[in-house]
């Protein structure tokens, strides 16, 4: 029996294991809070394309040799403003405009990255590398983590009110428009400390997956924020201990855990459930005469 | 809140919108209410209706002329709050996660401090408005959880908490129960001898007279305004509509001969409108409303 106990302590014997946790779950818990926002906005798309369009900026920023979050960030967003020009001033459709600004920064990054193939790890960026991240970038990462949950803690009502109505936020003299920057610039920089931890093809699920499924869990938005909030940390902290025994990659194990509570969340949902909505429909057809 | 009982003025004046693809929305079009007002606007879909709720409620700067309100620009209007906006029921996401009195509470938000976080005062202000609207045992609600009626005055209650004396509504009869909105009428009247000025956007052209005590007619620009009885005729309606409003003429009606006085149009649309002989327009209670000209236009002189 302890033995078995000793077996599971294991990974928490290496500095590089404990770092690998915590920096996951912070960046989980930051997504966490975040995804509740880009779930009821309907930018799932947008965490999307931002999160590759990050790649030429992380790629220019190593190769002249700058802190890679400050070139992530902008170019998502120098992507975000491409997109909200092509969508004003042609009669192309959104999804459409995203698909082409966000590919078109994703081929930027790879030409400038297999131009440059010593100074840039391609793999790092796509997949992530959590286990071997570096103490310049735990740095940045715990800042963009700390500003935007200062952000989000202090602005999160104004930030519902936008999602949920920006008519009124604009009729009680807030500026939508802010609002939507700041939104916008959040996702930016999340989705570059995402990138540390899963990699760019996997940052998306970090800022929808536990948003949509606390959505099936509750109908208040402050409850909402914390149970996607929560859901990040513990999926974070469990993905990246069981990669250790599974000795697979970090990111995979904690997206697919996330994955393994939105199913379960969308089966067993106590109201928004499958199950729940079928014993209703049974409810209402048994009582029928 | 300054202003709250002072009396209020809007003032449309020369308005032209156009949108950046080029297509001018609205042309030169004015029109001025004062204190305690119903104004109901009327015209066609892309008439405009929607281009001059957003240039009162500043969304749209007009590329000529101007919107004051209370003799100033409207963003010195909405830093006091004092317009308040009921949406359209399709402009909403009703599976957002938030309870009647989140929404309610929203109304508050420019009262508090940047935390947002409900005061003593904030809660009252929540829970009086809910009660006036008859939904307050519906404040945990989510307002998907609601009818088309609850949902609108929901909304409603908003505007009341959040304290506007220049409402707008858009639509606010459709999908709701004749019940609710004889409830809304009501709540509008108490609203009007408050000093608001309301503006609503409707298609229900049968109800206008019943509650409305001014028109604006629309249609790219103001074709006219001013009191519903002056404004709200058989050929001022043809020229807004156009050829698009249905029409029933009954000459010599059989039933009323043989029912005595008595007419009957029953719709499964909107009210109908209905004019007499001679244009006059139709209402339930007649005598009370020449009842109310009659005082109106007493305390105009």
């Amino acid at each position: 029996m302890s033995d078995i106990f000793q077996a599971l302590l294991v990974p928490l014997q290496y500095d590089y294991m404990l770092r690998a946790i915590w920096v996951s779950a912070l960046v989980g818990g930051t997504c966490g809070f975040l995804s509740s926002f880009v779930t009821l906005k309907g930018w799932s798309l947008m965490g999307d394309a931002l999160s590759h369009a990050v790649v030429p900026g992380v790629a220019v920023a190593y190769i002249i040799g700058l802190p890679f979050s400050l070139g992530a960030f902008v170019a998502g967003l120098l992507a975000a403003g491409t997109m909200a020009l092509v969508k004003t001033k042609s009669r192309i459709r959104e999804d459409a405009t995203i698909g082409i600004v966000f590919t078109a920064y994703f081929a930027l990054g790879l030409l400038l990255i297999s131009l440059k193939p010593a100074r840039v790890d391609l793999t790092n960026i796509l997949f992530g590398n959590i286990l071997g991240i570096a103490d310049a970038d735990i740095r940045q990462v715990l800042i963009i983590s700390v500003v935007t949950l200062v952000v989000i803690g202090i602005k999160w009502k104004d930030l519902m009110l936008f999602c949920f109505d920006s008519n009124q936020a604009r009729t009680l003299g807030l500026r939508p428009a802010l609002l939507h920057v700041l939104l916008l610039s959040l996702l930016a920089a999340t989705a570059v400390a995402a990138l540390q931890a899963v990699g760019a093809c996997l940052v998306v699920a970090m800022l929808v997956t536990p948003g949509a499924t606390a959505y099936l869990l509750t109908d208040r938005f402050g409850r909402m924020l914390w149970l996607s909030a929560g859901m990040g940390v513990v999926s974070s902290i469990a993905g990246a201990y069981a990669s250790y025994f599974l000795d697979g990659a970090t990111g995979g194990c904690i997206v697919t855990l996330q994955t393994l509570l939105f199913l379960a969340a969308f089966i067993f949902a106590p109201k928004h459930g499958i199950l729940a909505s079928k014993r209703r429909v049974r409810a209402s057809t048994s009582s029928l005469p | 809140m300054s202003g709250t009982d002072g009396m209020m003025s809007l003032d449309v004046e020369g308005v032209s919108v156009a949108y950046p693809n080029g297509h001018l929305a609205l042309h030169d079009a004015s029109f001025h209410l004062a204190s305690g007002t119903i104004c109901a606007l009327v015209g066609v879909n892309g008439s405009g209706k929607s281009t001059l709720f957003k240039s009162i409620m500043g969304f749209v700067n007009p590329s000529a002329g101007r919107v004051n309100i209370n003799g100033g620009a409207v963003r010195g209007a909405l830093k006091q709050h004092l317009v308040a906006y009921v949406p359209q029921a399709e402009e909403v996401d009703w599976q957002f996660p938030v309870s009647v009195r989140d929404v309610v509470m929203m109304g508050r938000y420019g009262e508090m401090n940047f935390l947002r976080i409900p005061r003593a005062i904030d809660k009252a202000k929540v829970e009086e408005s809910l009660r006036r609207v008859s939904m307050w045992e519906f404040k945990d609600r989510q307002i998907g959880e609601l009818s088309g009626g609850q949902k609108k005055r929901v909304f409603l209650a908003r505007a009341l908490a959040q304290g506007g004396r220049v409402i707008l509504l858009d639509e606010p009869f459709t999908g709701v129960d004749v019940k609710t909105e004889e409830a809304i009428i009501e709540l509008l009247r108490e609203l009007r001898a408050s000093g608001c000025i309301i503006l609503v956007s409707t298609h229900n052209l049968g109800s206008v007279p019943e509650f409305c005590d001014q028109v604006v007619l629309i249609n790219r620009t103001v074709l006219a305004y001013g009191p519903t009885a002056d404004v709200f005729t058989e050929q001022n309606l043809a020229v807004a509509f156009g050829g698009v409003l249905r029409q029933f003429q009954f000459d010599q009606s059989t039933v009323q001969e043989h029912d005595g006085r008595t007419i009957r149009v029953l719709t499964d649309d909107e009210r109908p409108l209905v004019f007499g002989k001679d244009g006059h327009l139709e209402y339930t209670n007649r005598k009370e409303h020449e009842e109310l000209l009659r005082k109106r236009s007493e305390e105009h002189e």
